[in-house]
C-alpha cells in the first residue's frame, strides 16, 4: 500500500532536508545555548543542558560560597542552583535589582545543578572550526583554563564556552565540606 | 530447620531463572551461532548455577552444570565450534537440568548421567582435536565408543558408570512424553532496583501533594478527617513499596560462613560462626552500604577478637572460638551484632594508643570513661592491632565503619570484657526513606531535624542561658548542656573570618533580654546539645533525599526534603554537628 504512493512535494522537502543534513555533517556543527553574564555571552553546548525552566524557590545552602543560591525542588529533583555572574565577578550594581527568571539545568548524571540567567537563552549553530580553543589568552582572566573550552566568533560578537561540568569540579565546592571546627579555619587566613 | 527451606526456595527461584535464561539462551545462539554475547552469557549463567547448586549440596545439578560451563569454555576460546546438531544435545542438557531444578521440589528420579557424557564426550574431543569439527555427530560417536575407550571415559568421571548403564540412561531419557514438559512460571519476580526507587520517589511526591491537600482543605475550615482515607490509602502504599525493598538479612550473613573460614584458615585459628535472626528485614540499599563494613567487623573479630587455638586452650576456653552475627528489630532500628568470645580489648591500651597518637589530650584522656575511650577506635588513623595484618590491614578501617553507618543514620557501639569476648554493633534505620522529623525555622528558612535525634523541645530565656567560656551552657533537666545557637553554627566561617572573639556569643549577645527561646535538645551518643532556633514549625513524615554533588559534603546537612508547598527544606545532620563539637573538645 505505501508503495504505491505518489510522490509528492513533501518528499521532495524531505529528501531535500536529508541532503542538508548530510552536508551539514561534512562541516561538523555544534548547536550551543547562548546566555548573558555581565555583558558577555557565555555558550554551553546544548548536550550539556537538560532544560531551561522559570526559577523556583531555592533554600539557601549555609557555609557554601555566596555564588551557590541554595538548593531548589525541579520535578521532584534537589538541583544546586549557581550564579555565574556572581562567581565571575560580571554582576553589575544596576543588575541587582532584576531577578534572575531563568535556570539552565544541566544534563549529568552525577552532578545535579542549574545555572541562573537572567533572559532566556538563545540558541546558535556554529561550525566546529568557528572556535578558537582555549589558549594563552585566558590566563589574565577570573576562569580558569581548563573550564573553557574556547571563544566563538559570529559577526562582531564573542561567545564564551564553557564547560560547566569541570567548572564545577575544579571549584572548591567539593573542598568546603563546611567543617564546624573554628580552629580549622583561622589558618586559611 | 526452616533457614534451609528458605534458601532451598530461594536456590530453586534463581535456579528456574537460569535454566529459563538458558532456554533463551540457546534458542539465541541456534539462531545466531556466532553471538559472542549469548555464549558469555551461557558460560556465566552455568557457572553461577554449578556454584550455588554445589552450595547447597546438589550435586547433580552441580556435575551437569559443570560440564556445560566447560563445554561454553571451550566454545569461548574458540577451540570448541558449535553447530546445529550439537544444540540437540545442549537442550537436552538444559531440559534434563531444568527436571533436576524441578526434582528439588517434587523428588522424582532423573537420569542425567547419559546427557552429561555425551556432553564430556564432545568436550574431550574438542581438546584432543580443535581441528576436527565436533558436529560429526556426536551421537554415532557415542554409540561407536570402543570398549577401552568407555573404560577411560569412565575414569575421567567423578562418578565411575559404566557403558552399560550410560546407554541405559540415554534410552530412558529419549523414551520421555514430550508432553510432560510444562512450563513453569517462578513464583518469584526480578525487579530492578532502578525502577524500585522510581517507584518510591513518585510515592515521595504523591506524599507531598497529600500533603498540601490537606493543609489547604484545613485552611478552608474542612475536618482532616475527611480526607483520611486518602490519608491511609497513600501511607498504605509508601509502605507496601518500602516493604518491597527489603530482604532479609540472611542474604548477606550467609555469605559470611565462607569468610570467617578464610580468615581463620589464614590465621590457623578454629572459628565457629553462628548467625542469628536472619529473618529480620532490612532496606536493601542499607545492606549494600554497610556490607563491606560489616565484613570488617567480621574480619576483625576473627583476627583481632579471637585467641589462636592454643592460647584458648590455655585459658581453657574451647579451642574453637565463635563469632556470633546477630540481627534483630526494634522499632524502626535494626541492630546487627558481631559478638566474639575471645581476648577482649584492652581499655587501657587503647586509650595509651589513642594518646600516643594524638588522637586525644592528656586532660581529656582522664576524664573519658570506657565507652569514650573505645570510641577512639573509630577515629581515623587508629588502628590497634600491633602489626597489620593481610587480614583486617587491608580495605576499610574502623573509621569508615563509623562514617558508613552515620551516613545513613545510624551508629556503631562497642561492648567489651577482657578475655571474655566482644560485642561491635551497627545500629541501622530499617528503611531510609521515611522518617519523622521536627521542622523549624530561622531566619524565615524552614529546617529539618530527624525526630530520632530530637530528644526534647523546650522554651528559655536568655537569663536561663549562660557564657561558659567561649561557649554557653543552660540546663536541662537537672544536667547542664551546651548550647548553640544554630544561626550561629551555620554561619561560623563569616564569623571567623571577620575575627570575632566569640562566634558562638554572637547572636545571643544580640538577644533581647526577655524573649523567649525556642531550644531542640538534640542527642548522639548520650551526648545532649541544645540547638536555639528562631520557630517551631511543626511536626511531620519526611521523605528525604540525599544531596547530590556539588553540595553533597556539607557537614550539616544530611539531606533535603520538598514540602508541602514545593519548597525544599534542608535535613540537619545531628551526628555530623554533634560529632565535630565534641571532636573540638577533645583535641583542644
Amino acid at each position: 500500500m505505501a508503495d504505491e504512493k505518489p510522490y509528492t512535494i513533501d518528499d521532495v522537502r524531505r529528501e531535500a532536508s536529508r541532503e542538508t543534513e548530510k552536508a551539514a555533517d561534512v562541516v561538523k556543527t555544534i548547536q550551543l545555548i547562548v546566555f548573558k553574564l555581565g555583558d558577555e555571552e557565555y555558550g554551553l553546548s546544548i548536550d550539556m543542558i537538560k532544560e531551561v525552566i522559570s526559577t523556583p524557590n531555592i533554600a539557601r545552602v549555609p557555609q557554601t560560597p555566596d555564588y551557590v543560591k541554595g538548593v531548589a525542588n525541579i520535578r521532584g529533583n534537589i538541583i544546586t542552583v549557581l550564579d555565574l555572574e556572581q562567581k565571575f565577578g560580571l554582576a553589575k550594581p544596576e543588575h541587582h535589582n532584576i531577578k534572575q527568571n531563568f535556570t539552565l539545568v544541566l544534563k549529568s548524571d552525577e552532578y545535579k545543578a542549574g545555572v541562573l540567567v537572567r533572559q532566556v537563552p538563545g540558541t546558535l549553530t556554529v561550525k566546529e572550526s568557528d572556535i578558537d580553543l582555549a589558549s594563552g589568552f585566558i590566563q589574565y582572566t577570573n576562569l580558569d583554563e581548563s573550564s573553557i573550552i574556547g571563544v566563538v566568533k559570529s559577526g562582531n560578537r564573542m561567545i564564551i564556552l564553557i564547560d560547566m561540568i569541570r567548572l564545577i569540579q575544579i571549584d572548591n565546592l567539593q573542598n568546603i565540606s563546611a567543617s564546624i571546627q573554628p580552629t580549622k579555619n583561622t589558618n586559611n587566613e | 530447620m526452616a533457614k534451609e527451606e528458605e534458601y532451598k526456595e530461594l536456590f530453586l527461584a534463581e535456579a528456574q531463572e537460569n535454566h529459563e535464561q538458558l532456554n533463551n539462551l540457546f534458542t539465541e545462539l541456534e539462531k545466531d551461532i556466532a553471538s559472542k554475547t549469548a555464549v558469555d552469557a551461557i558460560f556465566r549463567i552455568t557457572h553461577t548455577l554449578k556454584g550455588n547448586a554445589m552450595g547447597m549440596g546438589f550435586s547433580a545439578i552441580a556435575e551437569l552444570s559443570h560440564v556445560m560451563e566447560d563445554i561454553f569454555n571451550e566454545v569461548k576460546t574458540g577451540r570448541l565450534k558449535l553447530d546445529l546438531l550439537f544444540f540437540n544435545s545442549l537442550f537436552k542438557a538444559n531440559d534434563t537440568l531444568g527436571q533436576l531444578i524441578n526434582s528439588i521440589q517434587t523428588g522424582a528420579d532423573v537420569k542425567y548421567i547419559g546427557i552429561k557424557t555425551k556432553l564430556e564426550v564432545a568436550l574431550r574431543n574438542a581438546r584432543q582435536n580443535t581441528a576436527a569439527p565436533v558436529n560429526e555427530n556426536v551421537q554415532e560417536q557415542e554409540q561407536n565408543i570402543s570398549p577401552t575407550e568407555s573404560v577411560e571415559l569412565a575414569a575421567n568421571l567423578p562418578f565411575a558408570i559404566d557403558a552399560t548403564q550410560q546407554v541405559e540412561d540415554e534410552s530412558d531419557y529419549e523414551g520421555e512424553d514430550p508432553a510432560e514438559q510444562k512450563i513453569t512460571i517462578s513464583d518469584m519476580v526480578q525487579v530492578p532496583v532502578r525502577k524500585l526507587d522510581y517507584l518510591l520517589n513518585i510515592i515521595g511526591e504523591l506524599i507531598i501533594e497529600r500533603d498540601a491537600l490537606i493543609a489547604r482543605h484545613t485552611d478552608r475550615g474542612h475536618k482532616v478527617s475527611e480526607l483520611a482515607r486518602l490519608q491511609r490509602i497513600t501511607s498504605d502504599l509508601q509502605f507496601g513499596v518500602m516493604d518491597i525493598r527489603l530482604v532479609q538479612i540472611g542474604f548477606l550473613f550467609s555469605k559470611f560462613h565462607r569468610i570467617v573460614r578464610d580468615v581463620a584458615a589464614l590465621e590457623n585459628k578454629k572459628v565457629d560462626l553462628v548467625l542469628e535472626g536472619t529473618d529480620i528485614e532490612i532496606d536493601r540499599n542499607i545492606l549494600r552500604i554497610m556490607s563491606d563494613s560489616l565484613v570488617h567487623l567480621v574480619r576483625n573479630s576473627v583476627s583481632h577478637g579471637i585467641e589462636s587455638v592454643e592460647e584458648r586452650m590455655r585459658l581453657g576456653k574451647p579451642e574453637t572460638g565463635k563469632v556470633t552475627l546477630t540481627a534483630r528489630s526494634e522499632k524502626d532500628t535494626v541492630y546487627i551484632h558481631v559478638t566474639d568470645d575471645g581476648k577482649g580489648i584492652d581499655v587501657a591500651l587503647i586509650k595509651r594508643k589513642a594518646l600516643e597518637k594524638g588522637i586525644i589530650t592528656p586532660d581529656f584522656a582522664n576524664i573519658m570513661d570506657d565507652d569514650e575511650v573505645l570510641m577512639c577506635l573509630f577515629e581515623p588513623g587508629f588502628s590497634s592491632a600491633e602489626k597489620i595484618t593481610e587480614v583486617s590491614g587491608r580495605g576499610v578501617g574502623m573509621d569508615v565503619v563509623k562514617r558508613a553507618a552515620e551516613s545513613i543514620g545510624g551508629r556503631v557501639l562497642i561492648q567489651t570484657e577482657l578475655g571474655k569476648g566482644s560485642t561491635f554493633t551497627l545500629a541501622l534505620p530499617s528503611s531510609m526513606a521515611v522518617k519523622g522529623a521536627l521542622l523549624f525555622e530561622l531566619q524565615k528558612q524552614v529546617f529539618a531535624i530527624a525526630l530520632n535525634h530530637t530528644e526534647a523541645v523546650i522554651s528559655l530565656q536568655k537569663h536561663e542561658i549562660h557564657k561558659v567560656s567561649s561557649g554557653l551552657a543552660s540546663s536541662y533537666l537537672g544536667k547542664t548542656i551546651p548550647v548553640f545557637f544554630l544561626h550561629d553554627l551555620f554561619n561560623l566561617d563569616n564569623r571567623i573570618e571577620r575575627d570575632e572573639l566569640y562566634p558562638y556569643h554572637h547572636t545571643f549577645d544580640r538577644t533581647d533580654a526577655f524573649q523567649k527561646l525556642d531550644v531542640v535538645v538534640v542527642t548522639h551518643n548520650n551526648r545532649l546539645v541544645g540547638l536555639v532556633v528562631d520557630k517551631l514549625v511543626q511536626q511531620k513524615e519526611i521523605v528525604e533525599k540525599t544531596l547530590s554533588k556539588p553540595v553533597d559534603h556539607i557537614d550539616l546537612f544530611s539531606g533535603a526534603t520538598i514540602l508541602g508547598n514545593g519548597d525544599v527544606c534542608l535535613v540537619l545532620n545531628i551526628i555530623g554537628i554533634i560529632s565535630n563539637l565534641y571532636k573540638e573538645k577533645k583535641t583542644h
